[in-house]
């Protein structure tokens, strides 16, 4: 017979966490995991969980094995890598539960203990440490790259190349990229190096900082460019703190938490000033923003970091919320919209920038099915794990409208993704920027531009 | 040829590769099977031998027949998102995962069915099937990502099987490879009451322990015309109970008629899909009527009227489509929910007679204070299934037995007002010894008798769906099992 009220319905206390195979520093939350309740609603959200059909790869079962090195019952490993490195961090799975479990914050503190335990080595250790230490958080070598890059564009180099065996040689996915690199213009942070303030057009109503990134600015610098004039065309002062840096993103992405907590604090520190954080790049918001997750054991720059994220805001919502001019001129054009992960299922942007674009006289919207599904750009991710990146580009592919001249989305990793993506479908789709698009409104309007 | 890839040393691992024929379909190495060492139903933990994904009939035969050929126990898995661990790996079972069987092979507009294999998910037939203006009705809340497979197995139901009946109501045929590794159809033109055995009836809702459904031909319905939906508070369970049976007294049929209780209310209010409930009712209703527009107004005026005369505190239409959406949002991520107010959480599936409802909630609570565990209700009113929730953190000592006795305990109530111990979820692993609570032993032979000509080596999914002796025992055995392997 059960009986509820035998002896062993005394209260006794709470584990503690003894038993963990994780290392002390930096713990991944237990918190995290305690929400998730195995529902599995997350399953279907998951791209890498359709492309494998394994749940290793989804959600739900990440954090089941995070959660299981947390019990003991796991060691940190080659084999508990794979899983955990395979994941996009793409937040679509956030979105999808039911109980708001942080799996991405949970993947990337996994991966910060893989890192520790076991540091990369060999040619991957110097590659990465090339691209997320050499590369990415000085400006100078990133400008220096981008000129080369203009000089293999305008040399005629790039024509050689692409004529000769040479590209024959370069992994499929590295000669993907090739084809598709845009054209590198002068990027705003040289362009005003010596300009402080750059004045609104007309009274100013409100004054912003802009986080110019290191990748946009190289290779995007026309999209900070509309940045800049669509801001300044609406009442903003803007200002471009010198001593900014990269957001961090890759890196802590990468599981490399240290230096992500080292960009944190020099780029906190170089926006000390502003009220407004403006980003036009959706990784690097979504980076911004969660900066008081890299400071749990760090109380100090813990509380630094929390005023600095709220300051943070992309640019469509910025407009949306500030208010903005309705282009007059009209750009007649078929434009589809992808929602980038890290601004619809990492920041919850979804209907500003949509309506940015449907404010624009003559712009049509043709909708995408799955529109906030991973592009499987995914910061890096289509470098470290190309195939996996590129199985889930065709399936994003599938979902894109034949009948549109443009592809329009918020964050440059996915308009790099999108453009090998329409070039390996056959397809001629121009891929925008949302803010580019308003920008050559006003252009327009004002009579200048070629759109 | 044999396939490449493999990193084992176990001769099992590698012929069964190679069955399925490529390295990535088979996993085996401890780190990735712990994903599978449980479903929705996470009190039960127990490693795979493996996991193998076949692509076709064919290929989940030729592994049945290897299992079969050298004593290997294998179950049959979906999404694994069942709520009473059918699909948890008791005896290290090799599993088969159905997952990348994933298509809708054809669409019968005319005869109103459609064929799936058993991996695609629940929700997106439906979605295939709009634009022409058709549905599939039994929606488990789990729809989104459930497979149709695992629906036959769990015979799943849903907030709309008041009306529409749950999934084998909707099962017209099924393609089965039998534990033996035989490939049989039962129903093949889709056409009901064929002559013989009824065996569509038999196989759906046998979890697993009679054969692998491989191909599934499914009734598909015409969307009603019309459907509206109504919310209703109320300050006091009674008065909500009391309006549910009023309503089907009244001769309404409703095609959906949920209610969730105070605790409910906090969970889906403090998760992901809030509307803003008020915290401070005791009850809300959420009913949903269907059918030709003409006269689906005077339908919802009378639910509306019956709730106020139950003292309702406010009631009111879904103004359009999208505040209907938000509704059902909120009810049907309802359990996950639970995870934002509770670690964990048992999720119990009693059916009682409705007139008994205010009884049994009340006999639910007693439980709930004996036990010191909160108890949050959600229930598919209308049939009286009701899913008591028992929320626990299974970190604390102690606490998961707890959970386990007092959902047990309210099982024990429905069975004694003369409901029974599963509406929709099954048996599983979880209520075994409480099918003693509705079946005598004889009864209970009489049915393994059947699961032994089907699968007679048990070697299929055993260990679930009937008692073992010794519940105490058992409940023991098995944490000190967890326990040395959490240890291992």
């Amino acid at each position: 017979v059960l009986s509820i009220k035998e002896a062993d319905l005394k209260k006794d206390p709470a584990c503690t966490t003894g038993l963990s195979n994780f290392l002390l520093k930096d713990h991944p939350d237990e918190n995290k995991w305690a929400d998730c309740v195995h529902c599995g609603m997350c399953l279907e959200s998951c791209p890498t969980y359709e492309i494998t059909g394994q749940e290793q790869h989804s959600p739900r079962g990440r954090v089941h094995l995070i959660k299981s090195v947390a019990e003991g019952r796991l060691t940190v490993n080659e084999q508990f890598m794979d899983p955990v490195f395979a994941c996009l961090d793409c937040r679509a799975c956030t979105t999808a539960c039911p109980a708001d479990v942080e799996v991405g914050g949970l993947i990337e503190e996994a991966r910060g203990q893989i890192r520790q335990a076991m540091p990369l080595t060999g040619l991957k250790g110097t590659v990465s440490k090339m691209f997320l230490q050499g590369l990415f958080p000085h400006q100078n070598r990133l400008h220096t790259l981008g000129s080369l890059l203009k000089f293999y564009q305008k040399s005629g180099m790039q024509k050689v190349v692409r004529k000769s065996k040479l590209i024959n040689i370069m992994p499929q996915h590295l000669v993907d990229m090739e084809s598709i690199l845009p054209e590198v213009k002068e990027p705003v942070r040289k362009k005003y190096k010596d300009v402080k303030v750059i004045k609104s057009r007309g009274e100013t109503k409100r004054e912003v900082a802009l986080l110019t990134g290191c990748v946009m600015d190289v290779m995007f610098s026309d999209i900070n460019e509309a940045t800049i004039n669509v801001l300044t065309r609406n009442g903003s002062d803007v200002t471009i703190p010198k001593n900014q840096t990269c957001c961090g993103a890759l890196h802590v992405h990468a599981g490399d938490r240290d230096m992500g907590r080292k960009l944190a604090r020099q780029n906190i520190e170089a926006f000390k000033d502003a009220d407004k954080v403006i980003v036009n790049a959706a990784g690097c918001g979504c980076a911004l923003r969660e900066y008081p997750e890299l400071f749990h054991d760090d109380p100090e720059w813990h509380e630094k970091a929390e005023e600095f994220s709220v300051k943070v805001e992309d640019i469509s919502k910025y407009l949306f919320e500030t208010g903005y001019e309705i282009p007059k001129a009209e750009l007649k054009t078929r434009i589809t919209y992808h929602d980038a992960c890290h601004l619809a299922h990492g920041q919850g942007v979804r209907k500003e920038p949509r309506d940015l674009l449907l404010n624009i006289p003559g712009v049509k919207m043709v909708h995408m099915p799955n529109s906030d599904r991973c592009c499987g750009s995914a910061g890096i991710y289509n470098i470290t794990n190309p195939e996996m990146a590129s199985a889930v580009l065709d399936s994003k592919m599938e979902n894109v409208p034949e009948d549109v001249e443009m592809i329009s989305m918020g964050n440059p990793g996915c308009m790099l993704q999108m453009a090998i993506g329409v070039q390996k479908h056959g397809r001629n789709q121009k891929i925008v920027h949302t803010v580019q698009l308003l920008d050559w409104a006003y252009q327009k309007e004002d009579g200048k531009g070629e759109h | 040829m044999p396939v490449k890839g493999i990193k084992s040393n176990d001769q099992h691992i590698w012929n069964l590769a190679n069955i399925v024929g490529d390295a990535r379909s088979i996993i085996y190495h401890k780190e990735d099977l712990i994903a599978y060492d449980c479903d929705g139903f996470t009190l039960h933990r127990h490693l795979p031998k493996a996991v193998i994904f076949p692509k076709n009939t064919e290929e989940v035969a030729a592994l049945v027949k290897y299992c079969a050929n050298h004593q290997l126990p294998f179950l049959a898995r979906g999404a694994g998102t069942g709520l009473s661990g059918g699909a948890i790996p008791l005896n290290g079972e090799v599993i088969i995962s159905l997952v990348r069987m994933k298509k809708l092979l054809s669409v019968d507009y005319e005869n109103r069915r459609a064929v799936v294999q058993p991996g695609f998910v629940n929700l997106k037939l439906t979605n295939s099937i709009s634009d022409k203006g058709y549905y599939y009705a039994p929606d488990p809340s789990s729809q989104y990502c459930c497979t149709i497979g695992g629906n036959v197995a769990e015979n799943a139901g849903g907030a709309h099987c008041l009306k529409y009946g749950v999934t084998t109501n909707h099962i017209l045929g099924l393609e089965v490879v039998l534990p033996n590794g035989q490939i049989i159809e039962i129903g093949a033109n889709g056409i009901l009451d064929e002559p013989g055995y009824d065996l569509l009836g038999l196989l759906t809702g046998s979890e697993g322990t009679l054969g692998i459904v491989t191909k599934i031909t499914v009734r598909i319905l015409k969307n009603p015309e019309s459907k509206k939906t109504v919310l209703a508070y109320f300050d006091k369970v009674e008065d909500g109970s009391q309006a549910v049976s009023d309503i089907i007294s009244a001769g309404i049929v409703p095609a959906a008629l949920e209610m969730m209780d105070k605790t409910a209310i906090e969970g889906v209010e403090a998760a992901s899909f809030p509307v803003g409930h008020p915290k401070d009712i005791e009850a809300l209703l959420l009913i949903e009527v269907d059918g030709i527009e003409a006269g689906l107004d005077e339908q919802i005026n009378q639910i509306v009227d019956v709730c106020l005369t139950r003292n309702v505190r406010e009631v009111r239409a879904a103004k359009d489509e999208a505040e209907r959406g938000r509704w059902w949002a909120n009810r049907k991520t309802g359990f996950g929910a639970m995870g934002a107010i509770s670690p964990d959480y048992l999720v119990q599936d009693g059916v009682i007679p409705r007139s008994k409802l205010p009884e049994v909630l009340k006999r639910i609570n007693q439980i709930s204070e004996e036990s010191g565990l909160r108890i949050a209700n959600i229930f598919h009113a209308g049939d009286g299934n009701l899913h008591p929730l028992v929320l626990f953190d299974a970190r604390k000592p102690g606490q998961s037995e707890k959970a386990l006795i007092a959902g047990s305990a309210c099982l024990q109530v429905c069975a004694d007002v003369g409901g029974t111990i599963t509406g929709e979820h099954g048996v599983g692993i979880e209520k075994r010894e409480e099918m003693r609570f509705v079946f005598t032993d004889e009864e209970i032979i009489a049915q393994t008798e059947i699961r032994d000509v089907f699968n007679p080596g048990n070697l299929l999914n055993a260990g679930k769906l009937f008692p073992t002796p010794g519940r105490c025992v058992e409940i023991k055995r098995e944490l000190k099992e967890k326990e040395t392997y959490t240890k291992a």
